[in-house]
Protein backbone atom coordinates (compact mmCIF):
# COMPACT_ATOMS: atom_id res chain seq x y z
CA UNK A 1 0.00 0.00 0.00
CA UNK A 2 1.35 3.37 -1.16
CA UNK A 3 0.29 5.93 1.87
CA UNK A 4 1.16 9.77 2.32
CA UNK A 5 0.58 10.96 5.49
CA UNK A 6 0.36 14.90 5.43
CA UNK A 7 2.12 17.04 8.06
CA UNK A 8 2.38 20.20 9.52
CA UNK A 9 4.68 21.87 11.56
CA UNK A 10 2.83 23.87 14.52
CA UNK A 11 4.41 26.43 16.75
CA UNK A 12 5.84 24.63 19.99
CA UNK A 13 3.74 26.61 22.10
CA UNK A 14 0.48 28.27 21.76
CA UNK A 15 1.39 31.07 23.84
CA UNK A 16 1.89 32.84 20.42
CA UNK A 17 2.94 36.73 19.25
CA UNK A 18 1.35 38.59 16.06
CA UNK A 19 2.53 41.02 14.22
CA UNK A 20 0.43 43.72 14.89
CA UNK A 21 -0.16 45.31 11.41
CA UNK A 22 0.25 42.38 9.16
CA UNK A 23 -1.80 40.19 11.48
CA UNK A 24 0.67 37.48 11.15
CA UNK A 25 2.77 34.99 13.04
CA UNK A 26 6.11 36.23 14.36
CA UNK A 27 7.74 33.13 14.06
CA UNK A 28 11.25 33.92 14.98
CA UNK A 29 12.66 32.62 17.67
CA UNK A 30 9.42 29.69 17.93
CA UNK A 31 10.69 26.59 17.58
CA UNK A 32 8.46 24.29 15.78
CA UNK A 33 7.16 20.94 16.39
CA UNK A 34 4.89 18.81 14.50
CA UNK A 35 0.83 18.51 14.83
CA UNK A 36 0.16 16.00 17.27
CA UNK A 37 -2.56 14.54 15.54
CA UNK A 38 -0.45 14.40 12.36
CA UNK A 39 1.83 11.47 14.73
CA UNK A 40 -1.20 9.35 15.06
CA UNK A 41 -1.64 9.80 11.42
CA UNK A 42 2.27 8.61 11.10
CA UNK A 43 1.81 5.74 13.62
CA UNK A 44 -1.21 4.73 11.68
CA UNK A 45 0.87 4.64 8.74
CA UNK A 46 3.65 2.49 9.68
CA UNK A 47 1.45 -0.05 11.21
CA UNK A 48 -0.56 -0.19 8.10
CA UNK A 49 2.45 -0.73 6.42
CA UNK A 50 3.42 -3.39 9.23
CA UNK A 51 0.45 -5.41 8.32
CA UNK A 52 0.45 -5.38 4.54
CA UNK A 53 3.77 -3.69 2.93
CA UNK A 54 4.07 -0.83 1.17
CA UNK A 55 5.73 2.63 1.86
CA UNK A 56 4.70 5.35 4.11
CA UNK A 57 5.61 9.08 2.58
CA UNK A 58 5.32 12.57 4.25
CA UNK A 59 4.55 15.66 2.81
CA UNK A 60 4.48 19.17 4.21
CA UNK A 61 4.18 22.71 2.56
CA UNK A 62 5.91 25.33 4.53
CA UNK A 63 9.34 27.21 5.18
CA UNK A 64 12.30 25.44 5.11
CA UNK A 65 12.51 24.67 8.91
CA UNK A 66 9.26 21.76 8.41
CA UNK A 67 12.53 19.84 7.00
CA UNK A 68 13.28 19.48 10.98
CA UNK A 69 9.46 18.14 11.50
CA UNK A 70 10.09 15.56 8.50
CA UNK A 71 13.09 14.45 9.98
CA UNK A 72 10.88 13.45 12.83
CA UNK A 73 8.64 11.60 11.02
CA UNK A 74 11.08 10.12 9.04
CA UNK A 75 12.88 8.78 12.57
CA UNK A 76 9.35 7.07 13.49
CA UNK A 77 9.37 5.22 10.45
CA UNK A 78 8.25 6.96 7.08
CA UNK A 79 10.16 5.84 4.13
CA UNK A 80 10.56 8.84 2.47
CA UNK A 81 9.31 12.82 2.78
CA UNK A 82 8.66 15.71 0.65
CA UNK A 83 8.56 19.24 1.38
CA UNK A 84 6.53 21.60 -1.02
CA UNK A 85 8.49 24.84 -0.12
CA UNK A 86 8.07 28.61 -2.36
CA UNK A 87 7.24 31.96 -2.11
CA UNK A 88 4.67 31.70 -4.07
CA UNK A 89 2.67 29.38 -1.28
CA UNK A 90 3.01 31.90 1.16
CA UNK A 91 -0.69 32.95 2.38
CA UNK A 92 -2.24 30.05 1.54
CA UNK A 93 -5.45 29.33 3.56
CA UNK A 94 -7.11 25.57 3.90
CA UNK A 95 -8.30 25.93 0.30
CA UNK A 96 -5.30 26.91 -1.74
CA UNK A 97 -3.17 24.55 1.15
CA UNK A 98 -5.54 21.83 -0.31
CA UNK A 99 -5.10 22.42 -3.92
CA UNK A 100 -1.26 22.39 -3.76
CA UNK A 101 -1.32 19.32 -1.46
CA UNK A 102 -3.70 16.98 -3.36
CA UNK A 103 -1.56 18.47 -6.76
CA UNK A 104 1.64 16.86 -5.62
CA UNK A 105 -0.50 13.63 -4.32
CA UNK A 106 -1.48 13.75 -7.73
CA UNK A 107 2.51 14.30 -8.89
CA UNK A 108 3.82 11.82 -6.32
CA UNK A 109 1.51 9.30 -8.39
CA UNK A 110 -0.19 5.99 -7.58
CA UNK A 111 -1.12 6.84 -3.96
CA UNK A 112 -3.58 4.36 -2.36
CA UNK A 113 -4.34 6.08 0.74
CA UNK A 114 -3.71 9.78 2.19
CA UNK A 115 -3.38 10.34 5.80
CA UNK A 116 -4.09 13.30 7.72
CA UNK A 117 -4.47 14.36 11.42
CA UNK A 118 -7.86 15.09 12.44
CA UNK A 119 -6.91 19.06 12.68
CA UNK A 120 -3.90 21.37 13.19
CA UNK A 121 -3.83 22.77 16.64
CA UNK A 122 -2.97 25.65 15.40
CA UNK A 123 -5.97 26.74 13.92
CA UNK A 124 -7.66 23.75 14.54
CA UNK A 125 -9.80 23.78 11.67
CA UNK A 126 -9.42 20.19 10.39
CA UNK A 127 -10.56 21.30 6.58
CA UNK A 128 -7.89 20.24 4.69
CA UNK A 129 -8.34 16.88 4.79
CA UNK A 130 -11.56 16.79 3.39
CA UNK A 131 -10.09 19.34 1.04
CA UNK A 132 -7.78 17.39 -0.51
CA UNK A 133 -10.31 14.53 -0.78
CA UNK A 134 -12.76 16.41 -3.02
CA UNK A 135 -9.89 17.92 -4.99
CA UNK A 136 -8.59 14.29 -5.87
CA UNK A 137 -12.92 12.97 -6.04
CA UNK A 138 -11.80 10.67 -2.99
CA UNK A 139 -13.95 9.33 -0.70
CA UNK A 140 -13.30 9.85 2.75
CA UNK A 141 -13.23 8.80 6.63
CA UNK A 142 -12.96 11.58 8.93
CA UNK A 143 -11.94 11.26 12.87
CA UNK A 144 -10.97 7.89 12.42
CA UNK A 145 -10.04 6.17 16.05
CA UNK A 146 -9.63 2.62 14.97
CA UNK A 147 -8.06 1.98 11.18
CA UNK A 148 -8.26 -1.74 9.50
CA UNK A 149 -7.04 -3.39 6.31
CA UNK A 150 -9.16 -5.70 4.44
CA UNK A 151 -9.14 -7.83 1.41
CA UNK A 152 -9.22 -6.13 -2.17
CA UNK A 153 -7.92 -2.68 -1.38
CA UNK A 154 -10.42 -1.90 1.36
CA UNK A 155 -10.16 -0.59 5.15
CA UNK A 156 -12.45 -0.84 7.77
CA UNK A 157 -12.64 2.21 9.53
CA UNK A 158 -14.15 3.50 12.85
CA UNK A 159 -15.31 6.96 13.09
CA UNK A 160 -15.35 8.82 16.20
CA UNK A 161 -18.32 11.50 15.74
CA UNK A 162 -19.06 12.41 19.43
CA UNK A 163 -22.73 10.87 20.06
CA UNK A 164 -22.10 8.34 17.43
CA UNK A 165 -19.25 5.74 16.73
CA UNK A 166 -19.66 4.80 12.84
CA UNK A 167 -16.99 1.64 11.19
CA UNK A 168 -17.29 2.41 7.56
CA UNK A 169 -15.72 0.28 4.96
CA UNK A 170 -13.70 2.21 2.54
CA UNK A 171 -12.86 1.23 -0.89
CA UNK A 172 -9.06 2.44 -2.08
CA UNK A 173 -7.69 5.28 -2.64
CA UNK A 174 -9.19 7.01 -0.12
CA UNK A 175 -8.50 9.92 2.73
CA UNK A 176 -8.88 9.26 6.29
CA UNK A 177 -8.20 12.32 8.74
CA UNK A 178 -6.75 10.53 11.93
CA UNK A 179 -8.15 11.09 16.16
CA UNK A 180 -5.30 10.89 19.43
CA UNK A 181 -7.74 7.66 20.12
CA UNK A 182 -6.07 5.67 17.38
CA UNK A 183 -3.22 4.66 18.55
CA UNK A 184 -0.08 6.01 20.43
CA UNK A 185 2.74 6.97 18.33
CA UNK A 186 5.96 5.80 18.81
CA UNK A 187 9.23 7.29 20.25
CA UNK A 188 12.04 7.62 17.98
CA UNK A 189 14.90 5.95 18.47
CA UNK A 190 18.40 6.87 18.39
CA UNK A 191 18.98 4.53 15.90
CA UNK A 192 15.98 5.72 13.75
CA UNK A 193 16.88 8.67 13.62
CA UNK A 194 20.05 7.85 12.77
CA UNK A 195 18.72 6.31 9.90
CA UNK A 196 16.02 8.72 9.36
CA UNK A 197 19.29 10.98 7.81
CA UNK A 198 19.74 8.87 5.31
CA UNK A 199 16.23 8.33 4.16
CA UNK A 200 15.35 10.69 0.78
CA UNK A 201 13.79 14.18 1.46
CA UNK A 202 12.84 16.03 -2.00
CA UNK A 203 12.09 19.70 -1.70
CA UNK A 204 9.44 20.61 -4.24
CA UNK A 205 8.71 24.51 -5.65
CA UNK A 206 5.79 25.79 -7.85
CA UNK A 207 8.17 24.96 -10.91
CA UNK A 208 7.90 21.28 -9.72
CA UNK A 209 4.04 21.20 -9.96
CA UNK A 210 1.37 21.83 -11.99
CA UNK A 211 -0.61 24.61 -10.86
CA UNK A 212 -2.99 26.78 -11.47
CA UNK A 213 -1.31 30.40 -9.93
CA UNK A 214 -4.92 31.77 -9.31
CA UNK A 215 -5.36 29.16 -6.87
CA UNK A 216 -2.58 29.50 -4.60
CA UNK A 217 -0.73 31.79 -2.41
CA UNK A 218 -2.98 34.79 -1.47
CA UNK A 219 -4.88 35.16 -4.90
CA UNK A 220 -6.16 31.33 -4.17
CA UNK A 221 -7.19 32.35 -0.46
CA UNK A 222 -10.82 33.22 -0.36
CA UNK A 223 -10.69 34.11 3.28
CA UNK A 224 -8.73 37.21 5.11
CA UNK A 225 -8.05 37.49 8.79
CA UNK A 226 -8.88 41.17 9.35
CA UNK A 227 -7.83 41.47 12.98
CA UNK A 228 -6.39 39.55 15.79
CA UNK A 229 -6.65 40.33 19.00
CA UNK A 230 -6.80 38.73 22.80
CA UNK A 231 -9.87 37.22 23.98
CA UNK A 232 -11.30 39.62 26.71
CA UNK A 233 -13.33 37.39 29.46
CA UNK A 234 -16.62 39.03 29.67
CA UNK A 235 -16.40 40.75 33.33
CA UNK A 236 -19.41 40.29 35.43
CA UNK A 237 -20.84 41.94 38.48
CA UNK A 238 -19.04 39.37 40.86
CA UNK A 239 -21.17 40.18 44.18
CA UNK A 240 -19.52 38.86 46.88
CA UNK A 241 -21.58 36.77 49.18
CA UNK A 242 -21.79 36.86 53.11
CA UNK A 243 -18.22 35.68 54.44
CA UNK A 244 -19.61 32.93 57.00
CA UNK A 245 -20.48 29.65 55.01
CA UNK A 246 -23.71 29.07 56.67
CA UNK A 247 -24.67 32.80 55.48
CA UNK A 248 -23.29 32.70 52.01
CA UNK A 249 -25.00 29.23 51.98
CA UNK A 250 -28.44 30.85 52.98
CA UNK A 251 -27.78 33.67 50.35
CA UNK A 252 -26.79 30.78 47.66
CA UNK A 253 -30.18 28.90 47.70
CA UNK A 254 -32.05 32.45 47.99
CA UNK A 255 -30.90 33.64 45.09
CA UNK A 256 -31.64 30.41 43.75
CA UNK A 257 -34.66 30.45 44.67
CA UNK A 258 -35.53 33.89 43.58
CA UNK A 259 -34.89 32.62 40.25
CA UNK A 260 -36.76 29.50 39.58
CA UNK A 261 -34.05 27.06 40.00
CA UNK A 262 -34.45 25.26 43.13
CA UNK B 1 -39.28 29.39 -4.91
CA UNK B 2 -36.55 29.53 -2.36
CA UNK B 3 -35.57 33.21 -1.48
CA UNK B 4 -32.19 34.79 -3.04
CA UNK B 5 -29.48 35.75 -1.15
CA UNK B 6 -30.85 34.13 2.42
CA UNK B 7 -28.93 32.39 5.48
CA UNK B 8 -28.91 29.41 5.03
CA UNK B 9 -28.27 26.48 8.37
CA UNK B 10 -27.83 23.20 7.42
CA UNK B 11 -29.95 21.02 10.12
CA UNK B 12 -27.78 17.99 11.78
CA UNK B 13 -29.53 15.20 13.07
CA UNK B 14 -28.66 13.49 16.42
CA UNK B 15 -30.01 10.12 16.53
CA UNK B 16 -33.91 10.95 15.50
CA UNK B 17 -33.61 14.29 17.02
CA UNK B 18 -32.64 17.59 15.60
CA UNK B 19 -29.49 18.40 16.73
CA UNK B 20 -29.30 21.05 19.79
CA UNK B 21 -26.57 23.31 17.67
CA UNK B 22 -28.99 23.71 14.68
CA UNK B 23 -31.62 25.23 16.68
CA UNK B 24 -29.00 27.30 18.60
CA UNK B 25 -27.77 28.31 14.79
CA UNK B 26 -31.41 29.28 13.96
CA UNK B 27 -31.62 31.43 17.09
CA UNK B 28 -28.27 33.47 16.14
CA UNK B 29 -29.31 33.29 12.31
CA UNK B 30 -32.57 35.63 12.81
CA UNK B 31 -30.65 37.48 15.31
CA UNK B 32 -28.56 38.85 13.09
CA UNK B 33 -30.02 38.80 9.71
CA UNK B 34 -31.47 41.73 9.33
CA UNK B 35 -33.59 41.59 6.36
CA UNK B 36 -32.28 38.51 4.65
CA UNK B 37 -34.25 35.55 4.95
CA UNK B 38 -33.35 32.79 7.55
CA UNK B 39 -33.20 29.06 5.91
CA UNK B 40 -33.04 25.59 7.32
CA UNK B 41 -32.06 22.72 5.06
CA UNK B 42 -32.37 19.52 5.91
CA UNK B 43 -31.47 16.61 4.19
CA UNK B 44 -33.58 13.82 5.59
CA UNK B 45 -35.04 10.07 4.69
CA UNK B 46 -38.68 10.01 4.18
CA UNK B 47 -39.76 8.91 7.47
CA UNK B 48 -37.80 11.30 9.52
CA UNK B 49 -39.87 14.60 10.27
CA UNK B 50 -37.19 17.20 11.39
CA UNK B 51 -39.73 20.27 9.98
CA UNK B 52 -42.22 20.38 12.81
CA UNK B 53 -38.91 20.88 15.04
CA UNK B 54 -37.01 23.50 12.93
CA UNK B 55 -40.10 25.47 12.60
CA UNK B 56 -40.55 26.47 16.63
CA UNK B 57 -37.54 28.22 16.27
CA UNK B 58 -38.25 30.92 13.19
CA UNK B 59 -36.96 29.97 10.28
CA UNK B 60 -38.49 31.87 7.27
CA UNK B 61 -37.94 28.36 5.11
CA UNK B 62 -36.95 24.86 5.61
CA UNK B 63 -35.66 23.62 2.75
CA UNK B 64 -36.58 19.55 2.52
CA UNK B 65 -34.57 17.21 1.08
CA UNK B 66 -36.25 13.89 1.74
CA UNK B 67 -34.56 10.48 0.10
CA UNK B 68 -34.36 6.82 1.58
CA UNK B 69 -30.50 6.86 1.04
CA UNK B 70 -29.83 10.12 3.47
CA UNK B 71 -29.41 7.52 6.10
CA UNK B 72 -25.85 6.59 6.21
CA UNK B 73 -24.69 8.69 3.27
CA UNK B 74 -21.01 9.06 2.79
CA UNK B 75 -20.00 12.87 3.11
CA UNK B 76 -19.22 12.70 -0.05
CA UNK B 77 -22.46 12.24 -1.26
CA UNK B 78 -24.28 14.71 0.98
CA UNK B 79 -21.83 17.31 -0.16
CA UNK B 80 -23.03 16.73 -3.58
CA UNK B 81 -26.57 17.30 -2.69
CA UNK B 82 -25.90 20.33 -0.77
CA UNK B 83 -23.32 21.69 -3.46
CA UNK B 84 -26.14 21.39 -6.49
CA UNK B 85 -28.31 23.41 -4.17
CA UNK B 86 -26.13 26.27 -3.41
CA UNK B 87 -25.56 26.23 -6.84
CA UNK B 88 -28.83 26.77 -7.90
CA UNK B 89 -29.77 29.08 -4.97
CA UNK B 90 -26.89 31.06 -4.41
CA UNK B 91 -27.64 31.84 -0.76
CA UNK B 92 -25.36 35.00 0.54
CA UNK B 93 -23.98 32.58 3.54
CA UNK B 94 -24.23 29.50 4.81
CA UNK B 95 -23.71 28.16 8.58
CA UNK B 96 -22.89 24.48 9.63
CA UNK B 97 -22.75 23.39 13.20
CA UNK B 98 -18.83 22.56 14.23
CA UNK B 99 -19.87 18.94 14.79
CA UNK B 100 -17.81 16.44 13.65
CA UNK B 101 -20.48 15.69 10.95
CA UNK B 102 -20.62 19.12 9.99
CA UNK B 103 -17.13 19.48 9.90
CA UNK B 104 -16.65 16.97 7.37
CA UNK B 105 -19.33 18.03 5.31
CA UNK B 106 -18.78 21.63 4.75
CA UNK B 107 -14.91 21.98 3.99
CA UNK B 108 -16.31 19.57 0.72
CA UNK B 109 -19.19 21.55 -0.21
CA UNK B 110 -16.36 24.48 0.34
CA UNK B 111 -13.83 22.88 -2.14
CA UNK B 112 -16.68 22.31 -4.36
CA UNK B 113 -17.77 26.03 -4.42
CA UNK B 114 -14.38 27.43 -4.20
CA UNK B 115 -15.19 29.61 -1.38
CA UNK B 116 -14.05 30.64 1.73
CA UNK B 117 -14.48 28.76 5.04
CA UNK B 118 -14.05 29.66 8.57
CA UNK B 119 -14.05 26.39 11.04
CA UNK B 120 -15.29 26.43 14.96
CA UNK B 121 -16.57 30.15 15.09
CA UNK B 122 -17.66 31.35 18.59
CA UNK B 123 -19.29 34.66 17.10
CA UNK B 124 -20.82 36.53 13.84
CA UNK B 125 -22.43 39.12 12.45
CA UNK B 126 -23.12 41.18 9.46
CA UNK B 127 -21.47 44.47 8.58
CA UNK B 128 -23.24 45.45 5.37
CA UNK B 129 -23.18 41.90 3.11
CA UNK B 130 -20.24 40.98 4.79
CA UNK B 131 -20.30 38.24 6.81
CA UNK B 132 -17.57 38.76 10.28
CA UNK B 133 -16.53 35.53 11.46
CA UNK B 134 -14.99 35.46 15.23
CA UNK B 135 -12.76 32.56 15.62
CA UNK B 136 -10.27 31.09 18.54
CA UNK B 137 -6.97 30.28 17.28
CA UNK B 138 -3.90 28.42 19.46
CA UNK B 139 -5.97 27.08 21.75
CA UNK B 140 -8.22 30.05 22.20
CA UNK B 141 -5.09 32.05 23.22
CA UNK B 142 -5.77 34.31 20.89
CA UNK B 143 -9.28 35.24 18.55
CA UNK B 144 -9.28 36.15 14.86
CA UNK B 145 -12.03 38.23 13.15
CA UNK B 146 -12.22 36.21 9.57
CA UNK B 147 -13.93 38.06 6.39
CA UNK B 148 -14.22 36.69 2.63
CA UNK B 149 -15.11 39.42 0.42
CA UNK B 150 -14.77 38.51 -2.83
CA UNK B 151 -16.52 34.90 -3.25
CA UNK B 152 -20.09 33.51 -1.97
CA UNK B 153 -21.60 31.65 -0.44
CA UNK B 154 -19.85 32.74 2.68
CA UNK B 155 -19.21 29.39 4.93
CA UNK B 156 -18.26 28.47 8.36
CA UNK B 157 -18.92 26.19 11.00
CA UNK B 158 -19.86 27.25 14.75
CA UNK B 159 -18.61 25.67 17.74
CA UNK B 160 -21.62 23.83 19.76
CA UNK B 161 -23.29 25.65 22.68
CA UNK B 162 -22.07 28.94 22.16
CA UNK B 163 -25.77 30.43 21.61
CA UNK B 164 -28.97 29.83 23.36
CA UNK B 165 -31.69 28.49 21.62
CA UNK B 166 -35.06 30.17 22.03
CA UNK B 167 -38.27 29.20 20.03
CA UNK B 168 -39.39 32.13 18.08
CA UNK B 169 -43.07 32.81 16.05
CA UNK B 170 -43.61 32.69 12.58
CA UNK B 171 -44.88 30.07 10.16
CA UNK B 172 -41.76 28.62 8.07
CA UNK B 173 -42.69 27.91 4.52
CA UNK B 174 -41.65 24.71 3.66
CA UNK B 175 -39.81 24.31 -0.11
CA UNK B 176 -40.12 20.33 -1.24
CA UNK B 177 -36.46 19.83 -3.41
CA UNK B 178 -36.86 16.54 -5.28
CA UNK B 179 -33.37 14.88 -5.32
CA UNK B 180 -31.47 11.87 -6.91
CA UNK B 181 -29.01 10.37 -4.70
CA UNK B 182 -26.32 8.36 -6.26
CA UNK B 183 -25.21 5.84 -3.92
CA UNK B 184 -21.64 5.57 -3.08
CA UNK B 185 -20.38 2.45 -2.96
CA UNK B 186 -16.69 3.63 -1.68
CA UNK B 187 -17.41 4.29 1.62
CA UNK B 188 -20.36 1.96 3.27
CA UNK B 189 -21.34 2.27 6.59
CA UNK B 190 -21.45 -1.05 8.06
CA UNK B 191 -22.38 -0.28 11.54
CA UNK B 192 -23.46 2.81 13.82
CA UNK B 193 -23.75 2.78 17.62
CA UNK B 194 -25.06 5.78 19.95
CA UNK B 195 -22.46 6.62 22.27
CA UNK B 196 -24.02 8.50 25.10
CA UNK B 197 -27.70 9.43 25.74
CA UNK B 198 -27.79 12.99 24.73
CA UNK B 199 -29.98 13.50 27.67
CA UNK B 200 -27.30 12.93 30.16
CA UNK B 201 -24.41 14.50 28.25
CA UNK B 202 -23.16 17.63 30.03
CA UNK B 203 -23.18 20.03 26.89
CA UNK B 204 -27.75 19.76 27.33
CA UNK B 205 -27.44 20.40 31.20
CA UNK B 206 -29.44 23.35 32.60
CA UNK B 207 -27.36 23.31 35.62
CA UNK B 208 -24.05 22.23 36.49
CA UNK B 209 -21.89 22.27 39.72
CA UNK B 210 -18.09 22.57 38.10
CA UNK B 211 -15.26 21.16 40.24
CA UNK B 212 -11.50 22.34 40.09
CA UNK B 213 -8.29 21.53 41.24
CA UNK B 214 -8.94 23.57 44.64
CA UNK B 215 -12.01 20.61 45.24
CA UNK B 216 -9.89 18.23 44.22
CA UNK B 217 -10.56 16.41 47.59
CA UNK B 218 -12.45 12.82 47.94
CA UNK B 219 -15.27 14.75 50.33
CA UNK B 220 -15.63 17.54 48.48
CA UNK B 221 -16.01 15.80 44.90
CA UNK B 222 -18.79 13.50 47.47
CA UNK B 223 -20.17 16.50 48.67
CA UNK B 224 -20.76 18.00 45.20
CA UNK B 225 -22.05 15.03 43.88
CA UNK B 226 -25.12 14.84 46.75
CA UNK B 227 -25.85 18.53 46.45
CA UNK B 228 -25.99 17.91 42.61
CA UNK B 229 -28.65 15.11 42.81
CA UNK B 230 -30.66 17.65 44.84
CA UNK B 231 -30.33 20.43 42.86
CA UNK B 232 -30.75 18.09 39.62
CA UNK B 233 -27.45 19.59 38.31
CA UNK B 234 -24.99 17.69 36.15
CA UNK B 235 -20.84 17.60 37.71
CA UNK B 236 -18.50 18.96 35.56
CA UNK B 237 -15.25 19.43 36.00
CA UNK B 238 -11.85 21.41 34.64
CA UNK B 239 -9.42 19.54 33.34
CA UNK B 240 -6.72 18.55 36.44
CA UNK B 241 -9.85 17.09 37.27
CA UNK B 242 -9.69 14.51 34.43
CA UNK B 243 -6.77 12.42 35.93
CA UNK B 244 -8.99 11.38 38.99
CA UNK B 245 -10.39 7.58 37.98
CA UNK B 246 -14.23 8.95 38.47
CA UNK B 247 -14.01 11.53 35.89
CA UNK B 248 -13.33 11.41 32.07
CA UNK B 249 -12.57 14.18 29.10
CA UNK B 250 -16.89 13.79 28.85
CA UNK B 251 -16.78 15.70 32.08
CA UNK B 252 -14.35 18.15 30.85
CA UNK B 253 -15.58 21.68 30.12
CA UNK B 254 -13.34 23.93 28.34
CA UNK B 255 -12.07 24.66 24.76
CA UNK B 256 -10.51 21.15 24.58
CA UNK B 257 -13.71 19.62 26.63
CA UNK B 258 -17.43 20.36 26.49
CA UNK B 259 -18.77 23.57 25.37
CA UNK B 260 -21.88 24.01 28.62
CA UNK B 261 -24.51 27.12 28.32
CA UNK B 262 -26.50 26.34 31.42
CA UNK B 263 -28.60 28.26 33.71
CA UNK B 264 -26.85 27.99 36.24
CA UNK B 265 -23.38 27.01 36.90
CA UNK B 266 -21.47 26.87 40.47
CA UNK B 267 -17.75 27.10 39.94
CA UNK B 268 -16.00 25.37 43.21
CA UNK B 269 -11.85 25.62 43.03
CA UNK B 270 -11.53 27.09 39.40
CA UNK B 271 -9.25 29.42 38.71
CA UNK B 272 -10.91 30.24 35.08
CA UNK B 273 -8.24 29.52 32.91
CA UNK B 274 -8.93 31.45 29.27
CA UNK B 275 -9.26 27.55 27.81
CA UNK B 276 -12.20 26.83 30.54
CA UNK B 277 -13.39 30.24 30.42
CA UNK B 278 -14.50 30.21 26.77
CA UNK B 279 -16.00 26.29 27.76
CA UNK B 280 -18.52 28.36 30.08
CA UNK B 281 -18.95 31.73 29.31
CA UNK B 282 -22.32 30.98 27.59
CA UNK B 283 -24.22 30.29 31.27
CA UNK B 284 -26.76 32.31 32.28
CA UNK B 285 -26.53 32.66 35.75
CA UNK B 286 -22.46 32.44 37.35
CA UNK B 287 -21.87 31.50 41.16
CA UNK B 288 -18.02 30.73 42.20
CA UNK B 289 -16.12 29.77 44.77
CA UNK B 290 -12.58 30.16 45.57
CA UNK B 291 -10.28 30.71 48.09
CA UNK B 292 -8.67 33.74 45.79
CA UNK B 293 -10.19 36.58 45.59
CA UNK B 294 -8.50 37.72 42.99
CA UNK B 295 -9.04 34.21 41.13
CA UNK B 296 -9.91 34.55 37.28
CA UNK B 297 -13.20 33.62 37.58
CA UNK B 298 -14.39 35.80 40.35
CA UNK B 299 -14.66 38.63 37.63
CA UNK B 300 -16.53 36.30 35.45
CA UNK B 301 -18.92 35.40 38.11
CA UNK B 302 -22.73 37.01 38.76
CA UNK B 303 -22.05 36.38 42.61
CA UNK B 304 -18.67 35.07 44.37
CA UNK B 305 -17.80 33.45 47.58
CA UNK B 306 -14.13 33.49 49.17
CA UNK B 307 -13.57 30.93 51.39
CA UNK B 308 -13.09 27.16 51.32
CA UNK B 309 -14.92 25.05 48.54
CA UNK B 310 -15.29 22.32 51.23
CA UNK B 311 -16.71 24.70 53.91
CA UNK B 312 -19.60 25.85 51.00
CA UNK B 313 -20.28 22.09 50.18
CA UNK B 314 -21.21 21.35 53.87
CA UNK B 315 -22.86 24.45 54.41
CA UNK B 316 -25.38 23.69 51.21
CA UNK B 317 -25.70 19.82 52.59
CA UNK B 318 -26.84 21.32 55.84
CA UNK B 319 -29.72 23.72 54.18
CA UNK B 320 -30.67 21.03 51.63
C1 LIG C 1 -4.42 24.02 24.61
C2 LIG C 1 -4.98 23.96 26.00
C3 LIG C 1 -6.28 23.52 26.17
C4 LIG C 1 -6.84 23.47 27.45
N1 LIG C 1 -8.14 23.07 27.56
C5 LIG C 1 -8.72 23.09 28.78
C6 LIG C 1 -10.10 22.77 28.95
O1 LIG C 1 -10.81 22.42 27.99
N2 LIG C 1 -10.62 22.82 30.19
C7 LIG C 1 -9.90 23.18 31.28
O2 LIG C 1 -10.47 23.22 32.39
N3 LIG C 1 -8.60 23.47 31.16
C8 LIG C 1 -7.99 23.46 29.95
N4 LIG C 1 -6.67 23.77 29.86
C9 LIG C 1 -5.91 23.99 31.11
C10 LIG C 1 -6.11 25.39 31.67
O3 LIG C 1 -5.16 26.25 31.10
C11 LIG C 1 -5.92 25.40 33.20
O4 LIG C 1 -4.67 24.84 33.51
C12 LIG C 1 -7.00 24.64 33.97
O5 LIG C 1 -8.29 25.04 33.57
C13 LIG C 1 -6.84 24.89 35.46
O6 LIG C 1 -7.78 24.15 36.19
P1 LIG C 1 -8.21 24.62 37.65
O7 LIG C 1 -8.82 25.96 37.58
O8 LIG C 1 -9.04 23.54 38.23
O9 LIG C 1 -6.84 24.59 38.44
P2 LIG C 1 -5.90 25.82 38.99
O10 LIG C 1 -5.60 26.78 37.90
O11 LIG C 1 -4.80 25.16 39.68
O12 LIG C 1 -6.84 26.57 39.98
C14 LIG C 1 -7.28 26.07 41.22
C15 LIG C 1 -8.06 27.19 41.91
O13 LIG C 1 -8.61 26.68 43.10
C16 LIG C 1 -8.41 27.63 44.14
N5 LIG C 1 -8.37 26.86 45.37
C17 LIG C 1 -7.37 26.09 45.86
N6 LIG C 1 -7.74 25.49 46.99
C18 LIG C 1 -9.01 25.88 47.24
C19 LIG C 1 -9.95 25.58 48.27
N7 LIG C 1 -9.66 24.76 49.27
N8 LIG C 1 -11.16 26.15 48.19
C20 LIG C 1 -11.48 27.01 47.19
N9 LIG C 1 -10.63 27.32 46.19
C21 LIG C 1 -9.41 26.75 46.22
C22 LIG C 1 -7.14 28.35 43.80
O14 LIG C 1 -7.15 29.65 44.38
C23 LIG C 1 -7.19 28.38 42.27
O15 LIG C 1 -7.84 29.56 41.82
C24 LIG C 1 -6.08 23.84 28.59
C25 LIG C 1 -4.77 24.27 28.40
C26 LIG C 1 -4.22 24.34 27.13
C27 LIG C 1 -2.82 24.85 26.98
N1 LIG D 1 0.86 22.98 5.35
C1 LIG D 1 0.51 21.70 5.46
N2 LIG D 1 1.30 20.72 4.95
C2 LIG D 1 0.95 19.42 5.05
N3 LIG D 1 -0.15 18.99 5.66
C3 LIG D 1 -0.98 19.91 6.20
C4 LIG D 1 -0.70 21.31 6.12
N4 LIG D 1 -1.70 21.96 6.75
C5 LIG D 1 -2.55 21.02 7.20
N5 LIG D 1 -2.12 19.78 6.87
C6 LIG D 1 -2.77 18.49 7.19
O1 LIG D 1 -4.15 18.71 7.38
C7 LIG D 1 -4.55 18.36 8.70
C8 LIG D 1 -5.61 19.30 9.17
O2 LIG D 1 -5.11 20.61 9.21
P1 LIG D 1 -6.05 21.89 9.39
O3 LIG D 1 -7.11 21.78 8.35
O4 LIG D 1 -5.15 23.06 9.18
O5 LIG D 1 -6.61 21.82 10.78
C9 LIG D 1 -3.27 18.36 9.52
O6 LIG D 1 -3.37 17.50 10.64
C10 LIG D 1 -2.27 17.88 8.49
O7 LIG D 1 -2.37 16.46 8.36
Amino acid sequence: MKIVVCIKQVPGSNRVKFDPITHNLVREGLAGRMNPFDENAIEAAVRLREQVGGEVILLSMGPDATKETLHDGLAMGADAAYLLSARAFAGSDTLATGYILAQAIRQIGGVDLTLFGRQAVDADTGQVGPIVATELDLPQATFASKIQPLAAGRLAVERDLGAVTQTVQLTLPAVVTVRAEANRPRYESPIAIQQSLHKPLTTWTDQDLTLDASRIGQAGSPTVVRKVFAPTPPTRAAKPLPEDPKAAAKALLDILQAQGLL
Amino acid sequence: MISKEGLWIVAEFEGTRIAPVTLQLLTKARAIAGSRPVAAVLMETPEADGEETLAQYGPDEIIVLQAEGFKDASDRALAAQLTQLIQAHQPNAVLFGATPAGRSLAPRVQDQLATGLTADCLDFYYEENELVQVKPSYGDNVMCEIVCPDRRPQMASVRPNTFAAQKAQGAARIERVPVSLTPDDSCVVQHTALKIAATTSLSGARKIIALGRGANKDAVVAGARQLAEKLGASVGVSRPLTDRPDFTAEQQIGQSGVTVSPDLILNLGVSGAVQYQVGMSGSKLVISANRDPKAPIMAQSDYTWTGDAGALVAALQELL
